[in-house]
């Protein structure tokens, strides 16, 4: 019973005595670090599913810490798109921290391993803080210890590129925080609470008494959650960042950090600000505009790079901005799209980059030109690799396509349909620079002969892979269950 | 549009603020030194701190604590964003600690903390 009307608390702060815990056996047990962080991130997974379950019930679950009741207290609120990213980002850490195990050694130098542990554990916490919290204040606290944690993650490595990457993603990412601080500041200045919801309905009664100050505290919003979740014109840190960190805090950044920025920001656009400030700020249509510049540029940008994660990093920015589209097209499609695309989006990258990883774990290859004959040496990693390009382009049956799909519905919607053939491009983009390595792995010869064999890497390396390939096709083949869980969360944001 | 002067002096604290703000911002563009960047996050914060403190403040308001001597319609200042402002002092420090620690890092990679130069010898290989 106490579990179960404490479950929002319990689930964030187990995995933040997780992370202390994790610093103690740094010193003292370094090799239980891996296997105690699985139980951990585990019981996280499992208190997830629970909350999904609840949440699928018709249940929103609201906790008080304290018992404070919201004007004065802190709240936490689960709604669907809270629960689903909960599971998402449980789900995912599960199956990164399984892939730890043997990726950490070869990639982190072994002293800092077991601190590779405690950031992994601290950004996660911090990460399900943020999508659970109902509380401004309280979102920029777990954004900075997300920012942090992330940070951390980048600079395990120890290398001359990812010291670097890492002290440009803290700078930008503290700069963000502050603009997120301010535009806290503005809104207790004219609504008087830090609570969300009544935030809400307090700048519903002000919001033509302060025009400036409501133009000035969404622009600062934008500002600051966007230089943090890489859109567009901010998104200078990213590729960097994401490119020179091992290979598992790739997919985390990649896959994860920058979408809880993006829950953070649908939130306030949609559930704080409302539709109507949204629009009539004119903010929705720079996110179009900026949206649709990400997905060409990020693309041409992708297009170039010779380095293997370079290019997954820069289509990370591509694809980041067609959640942003979907949600700025402002319509239920669109929104649903851009939920979608959180998730399927998460395992896409997840799976990319954990496949690259194990690419360079087995033969140490990292360009983009050295895949000859991979389809053979590995065949499990290439097929997964596959399945995730294929639904990065939108193939049907693949989860991306689903995106394209709600995204073009969503354009329609909005009377837009230009947004149609930005789809279309960018899908022919996509092909142009996935496809290739696909078709190099496979078909191109090299001077002898392959011979097909069995991957040469841990079972417990390819088994998140092959399971998060199986979630793209899961997502591309059966998207009704999410549809329809996500359905409220989309009918709540237009209200 | 009219601006009204006197309001911006009655308010002189968020305008103050503001520009201290900005000129954070300004620092963090500006400089090249990695030290004077995360010296420009600090005065951006500061200018932060100072804004949620003028916030809370009322002219002549108490500390808030209750005291039964104290005349009934006695003013208190608002509490909160003082008590917000330490967590913000927390967070902003240990965001410097953590990027004093990579400085040192770099320094000790390319012996300098000039980012051009440090751009330069990496693009060089």
């Amino acid at each position: 019973m106490y579990l179960w009307e404490n479950m929002p608390f319990i689930l964030i702060i187990g995995s933040l005595v997780g992370a202390f815990i994790m610093a103690m056996f740094a010193r003292w047990k370094r090799d239980w670090c891996p296997y105690l962080t699985i139980i951990s991130v585990g019981f996280s997974f499992i208190l997830s599913c629970i909350l999904v379950y609840r949440v699928a019930g018709g249940e929103i679950i609201h906790y008080y810490a304290g018992g404070w009741r919201p004007p004065w207290g802190i709240e936490m609120m689960i709604d669907e798109l809270g629960a689903m990213m909960l599971l998402l980002l449980s789900g995912s850490f599960l199956l990164i921290s399984i892939y730890c195990i043997y990726a950490i050694p070869r990639e982190i130098p072994p002293s800092v391993s077991g601190w590779y542990y405690t950031c992994f554990l601290l950004t996660l916490s911090s990460m399900m803080g943020m999508v659970a919290t109902n509380d401004f204040f309280n979102l920029f606290v777990m954004v900075e210890v997300t920012g942090i944690g992330a940070c951390a993650l980048v600079a395990a490595k120890g290398e001359k590129l990812s010291t670097e990457a890492a002290l440009r993603y803290l700078i930008l990412s503290s700069t963000g925080a502050a603009f997120l601080l301010f535009a806290i500041a503005f809104a207790y200045q004219i609504t008087g609470n830090l609570n969300m919801t009544y935030v809400a309905a307090e700048m519903a009664k002000v919001k033509d008494q302060f025009p400036v100050i409501i133009w000035v505290m969404i622009s600062f919003f934008t500002i600051g959650l966007g230089l943090k979740a890489a859109l567009f014109p901010l998104h200078i840190w990213l590729p960097d960042a994401h490119s020179s960190a091992p290979s598992p805090s790739s997919a985390i950044l990649s896959g994860l950090v920058v979408k809880v920025y993006i829950v953070s920001i649908m939130r306030v656009y949609f559930l704080v600000f409302g539709f109507d400030v949204f629009t009539g700020t004119y903010m929705r249509y720079l996110i179009l505009v900026m949206a649709s510049a990400a997905i060409l540029f990020g693309s041409f940008f992708a297009f170039v790079q010779v380095n293997l994660k370079r290019r997954l990093a820069y289509s990370t920015v591509a694809q980041i901005g067609y959640i942003f589209l979907g949600f700025g097209l402002g319509t239920a499609w669109g929104i649903m799209a851009a939920m979608l695309h959180i998730i399927i989006h998460a395992f896409m990258k997840v799976c990319l980059f954990l496949s690259a990883g194990a690419i360079y774990y087995q033969t140490g290859r990292k360009k983009v030109t050295e895949f000859t004959g991979l389809g053979y040496q590995m065949p499990v990693t290439m097929v997964a690799f596959t399945i995730a390009s294929l639904s990065m382009i939108g193939i049907p049956l693949f989860g991306g396509f689903i995106t394209k799909y709600g995204i073009a519905l969503g354009s329609l919607e909005a009377n837009n349909p230009y947004f149609i053939a930005l789809i279309v491009l960018s899908g022919l983009l996509n092909a142009s620079y996935y496809l290739p390595l696909v078709w190099q792995a496979y078909f191109v010869s090299g001077p002898k002969k392959f011979k097909l064999e069995m991957d040469a890497i841990p079972f417990s390396m390819l088994l998140p892979i092959m399971i998060t390939a199986a979630g793209v096709i899961y997502m591309g083949i059966f998207p009704n269950g999410p549809l329809s869980f996500l359905g409220k969360a989309v009918a709540r944001f237009l209200l | 549009m009219k601006i009204d002067f006197s309001i911006l002096l009655l308010n002189y604290p968020y305008f103050v603020s503001v520009i201290i703000f900005c000129l954070g911002c300004l620092c963090i563009l500006t400089q090249h030194n990695l030290l004077k960047k995360v010296i420009g996050i600090n005065i951006m914060q500061s200018g932060i701190f100072l804004f949620y403190i003028a916030l809370g403040n009322i002219k002549g308001g108490i500390a808030p604590i209750f005291d039964p001597a104290m005349p009934e319609a006695a003013i208190y200042i608002n509490p909160l964003t003082s008590t917000l402002i330490l967590t913000g002092i927390v967070v902003g420090f240990s965001v410097t600690a953590f990027a004093l620690a990579l400085i040192v890092k770099l320094h000790q990679f390319y012996g300098t903390i000039h980012a051009p130069h440090i751009i330069r010898m990496r693009s060089l290989g």
